[in-house]
């Protein structure tokens, strides 16, 4: 089957915590679906999972169809550079310019180092940091890093792109912006899952929101007609 | 010419299909990582030259032990000619006794050279060292033996000489058989020290050199860890990760085995005037062999070798956690 599937997720850590229960879901393929709930509610856990990071203690994470906690250890690189991580902690490199960080997944690729330049200057162009290339990160704001994240993770053009609270540092105008930006990749045809506690400005999107709480789906409805879980 | 177009496929394990990695993206990648690597160690001069001088004492012993077991060897040889094995036959002995002696000591390994000397000569050799020529024109009969003087090799086998001399002390037509083996055995002795000793402290300071190179490139690891996460998050392989630390042992060992090889320079220019003198005053001429481009080669293929296990060693521990 073509987009995400949880069948009956059960992810249990070592510490007996259990972060999901028996989640069910499908994602269709180019779709944006947004995560809410509470801090410990499973979100991380949803997209870690899907990352490969983590696999289910039972049940079945498909993407396209394949097992992602079966995958290999070999195979696991090749899936995730058709990935796009966006955390909240930003995960730059602090030695190299933004140039150089939104890069890292082209280098990774073994992109030519000209279309390398063409990628990450559309990226940095599509979150409004052109200007600040040349920066390293610890000349920027909390929000402009934010965004650098962001660059990096769409500059390889993901299938898939997974974002854990990327509006945490932002203000209400940029976090809008985001939010909008993660629209257009929708029309290129990107499957994105954006996990937020951001409730209202979810709902003005309009789009899907599955709420969890406590590893748990309690909702799953267009946000619009969310009564409000979070 | 044109290249063919290279569409994504999908196989069996894969998510999406994609296409191979474009064309020169393995030369582009070392490409990038000797540069980052470069970067790494001249921005860190202090700790790449402390690592270079641990990794070079470590390989210079036992390369300088190498050495020394060689010249000695080499010296041994030089000397065997003035030693080795002498069977005395009985006065008058008959020719075929004294020939099937000497096929004995023909077919023994180790034994080099073998010369009849006949009593008239040994006569005659005797008259010239001793000093007693006047004397012995007084004997009328030569008392002298005939005897076989075999010359031996410096790394013969002792105990087998032992087991022919034994044997020829007992064939028909020799009086004794003398082995002039108390320097013969101790040369032996001194060279086996010497060899064991070198192939002991090359073991050991090589695990060295490995554990040497192994927490220097662990220390590498764990200053890049944060890099390392967010390169395996956005797709790198275990091979990509670990590729900058893998160059980093090459330089490492590489550096190591050049300051072994100065090490040992100095050492032999030290050593080499009053090592000729010594040689002199035993009559032997003395000129230290081996240190030659071949043997700098080998010890820098053994600094790369040992600094790449060490790498491979501790990035694969640190990696494997996060890959």
């Amino acid at each position: 089957m073509e987009g995400i599937e949880f069948q009956h997720v059960v992810k249990r850590f070592d510490t007996g915590v259990e972060a999901l229960h028996d989640v069910s879901l499908s994602i269709a393929p180019g779709s944006l679906t947004f995560l809410t709930g509470h801090s410990g509610a499973g979100k991380s856990t949803f997209l870690k999972l899907l990352l490969g990071l983590q696999t289910p203690t039972r049940g079945r994470v498909l993407v396209n169809g394949v097992d992602i906690g079966r995958l290999r250890r070999r195979q696991l690189p090749h899936y995730r550079r058709h990935l796009g991580a966006v955390f909240q902690d930003d995960h730059l490199l602090p030695r190299r310019t933004v140039s150089a960080n939104v890069a890292v997944p082209l280098q990774v690729a073994g992109m030519k180092a000209r279309e390398a330049e063409r990628r990450v200057r559309a990226a940095l162009d599509a979150v409004e940091l052109l200007d600040k290339a040349h920066l390293l990160p610890g000349h920027l704001s909390a929000g402009e890093r934010q965004r650098v994240v962001i660059a990096r993770a769409v500059a390889n053009r993901p299938r898939l792109l997974l974002a854990d609270e990327p509006t945490g540092n932002l203000d209400p105008a940029l976090s809008e912006s985001v939010m909008g930006l993660f629209d257009r990749f929708v029309e290129v045809g990107t499957t994105v899952i954006v996990a937020t506690h951001e409730i209202d400005l979810v709902r003005t999107l309009g789009r899907r929101m599955v709420a969890l709480d406590h590893g748990r789906v309690v909702d799953d409805t267009w946000a619009s007609d969310a009564a409000g879980h979070v | 010419m044109s290249r063919k177009k290279r569409t994504p496929t999908r196989r069996p394990f894969e998510v999406w299909p994609s296409a191979p990695r474009p064309w020169g993206a393995f030369w582009r990648d070392h490409g990038r990582v000797l540069r980052d690597t470069l970067g790494y160690v001249t921005g860190r001069v202090g700790t790449t030259i402390w690592v270079w001088f641990m990794i070079g004492i470590a390989l210079s012993l036992p390369a300088a032990l190498h050495l020394v077991e060689m010249n000695l060897a080499r010296a041994a040889g030089g000397w065997s000619g003035s030693s080795g094995i002498s069977v005395y036959f009985v006065p008058k002995a008959d020719p075929e006794h004294q020939q099937a002696v000497v096929e004995r000591l023909q077919r023994t390994p180790g034994v080099e050279e073998v010369r009849v000397v006949t009593a008239a000569e040994a006569l005659d050799e005797f008259r010239r060292m001793s000093g007693v020529a006047e004397a012995l024109a007084l004997v009328d009969d030569n008392p002298l033996p005939a005897s076989a003087r075999a010359s031996v090799s410096s790394d013969a086998d002792v105990d087998r000489l032992d087991r022919m001399v034994r044997e020829l002390e007992g064939s028909e037509g020799v009086d004794d058989v003398l082995l002039e083996r108390t320097w013969f055995q101790r040369l032996a002795a001194i060279r086996e020290i010497v060899k064991r000793l070198a192939w002991a402290l090359a073991g050991l300071l090589g695990i060295g050199t490995v554990l040497i190179a192994s927490a220097a490139v662990r220390l590498a690891v764990e200053a890049r860890l944060e890099e390392l996460r967010i390169l395996v998050l956005v797709g790198a392989g275990s091979r990509f990760v670990r590729r900058p630390f893998v160059y980093l042992g090459v330089v490492y060992g590489a550096g190591g085995g050049l300051i072994a090889a100065m090490l040992i320079a100095g050492l032999l220019s030290a050593v080499e005037r009053p090592l000729v003198r010594l040689f002199a005053s035993y009559g032997t001429d003395l000129e230290l062999l081996g240190f030659d481009p071949m043997f700098i080669m080998v010890l820098l293929g053994s600094g790369v070798a040992l600094g790449v296990l060490g790498a491979v060693f501790s990035s694969n521990q640190r990696v494997r956690r996060l890959v």
